[in-house]
């Protein structure tokens, strides 16, 4: 984090480098997570429904409980992580709305992560909230990613 | 440090919460809070058809924990340094104190599968008292940053 100490982050190249490879793996990581939850856990309404509770018209049992918690517990150290180290980028480098790019990122987020057990435990209605929520947050650290690099790219020109 | 950077670190002591809350739902649904279940849980139980962990099995559950606990501790205890509390006497103690919680919390089982049933206390009283230090690093925080 030594980023977040260093005076004019642009200007300083080889930190600038770091942090332009730092959040292309993030873009990266980002990318692949929609596709292989499109592949396993679901990011669409009917998908994410089919993992939690089953379909019968496709055959496919329902999620254990087991596999969800551990399922939700790993979503949430990870994009703790992610999301604390793009905002900490995002802060230093971006000089109009970052507070309301922020808050929006980490409510979206926080919002998907809770609204996932409520869908598992009480109500498929969480569901919905869930996929719109995931598809917001990662819009917006997409945009959060592509706008840092934009500037780290600009100040090194 | 910056006001924006509050913001960041305000919503990770939020996702920490989170983390705790799933971390002791997991706990309670796979092993559970009493001495009984954490026994039958890594030393299995014949008349209940559960069957007794292996070091190997263990090991492979610990691996990603090893390193996921370190970090998480780091993170958190790290953003102390960053208020009054790190010229106090009590913030060495709370290092020393997480890192040997995290480390009893991860390793007692292999000794539960040893033999030393004993330790099936020690895993359940590292795990509550691990959860007690990061609710306190985190009240701490949130103190700060209010």
């Amino acid at each position: 984090m030594k980023f977040t100490v260093i005076k004019n982050i642009q200007k300083n190249s080889p930190m600038s480098l770091i942090l332009r490879g730092f959040l292309l793996f993030i873009l990266i990581y980002l990318i692949s997570d929609i596709f292989v939850l499109k592949s396993s856990f679901g990011i669409t309404f009917d998908g994410v429904n089919s993992t939690l509770f089953g379909n019968e018209e496709l055959y496919i049992d329902a999620i254990n409980e087991a596999s969800f918690l551990e399922f939700w517990h790993t979503q949430i150290f990870f994009i703790m992580m992610i999301l604390l180290t793009l905002s900490s980028i995002f802060i230093r480098v971006a000089s109009m709305g970052r507070v309301i790019l922020t808050n929006t990122l980490m409510l979206s987020a926080i919002i998907s992560l809770i609204s996932l057990p409520l869908a598992f435990y009480l109500s498929d209605f969480f569901t919905n909230i869930y996929v719109i929520t995931y598809h917001l947050w990662h819009i917006i650290a997409l945009i959060m990613i592509l706008y840092a690099l934009w500037k780290f790219n600009a100040a090194s020109v | 440090m910056q006001q924006a950077y509050k913001l960041s670190i305000f919503y990770f002591l939020v996702f920490s919460l989170l983390l705790i809350v799933s971390a002791v739902m997991l706990f309670e649904h796979k092993i559970g809070f009493s001495y009984n279940s954490v026994l039958e849980y890594y030393i299995g139980n014949e008349d209940k058809f559960i069957p007794a962990q292996s070091a190997s099995g263990i090991l492979k559950i610990v691996l990603p924990h090893v390193f996921v606990f370190g970090l998480f501790a780091m993170v958190l205890l790290h953003f102390l340094v960053f208020t009054e509390f790190k010229a106090k006497k009590a913030f060495l103690i709370l290092i020393y104190a997480t890192f040997i919680a995290t480390f009893l919390e991860i390793f007692a089982p292999f000794m539960i599968v040893s033999g030393w049933s004993f330790f099936a206390y020690i895993k359940l009283f590292s795990f509550f008292i691990f959860l007690a230090l990061i609710l306190f690093t985190l009240w701490l925080l949130f103190r700060k940053i209010r």
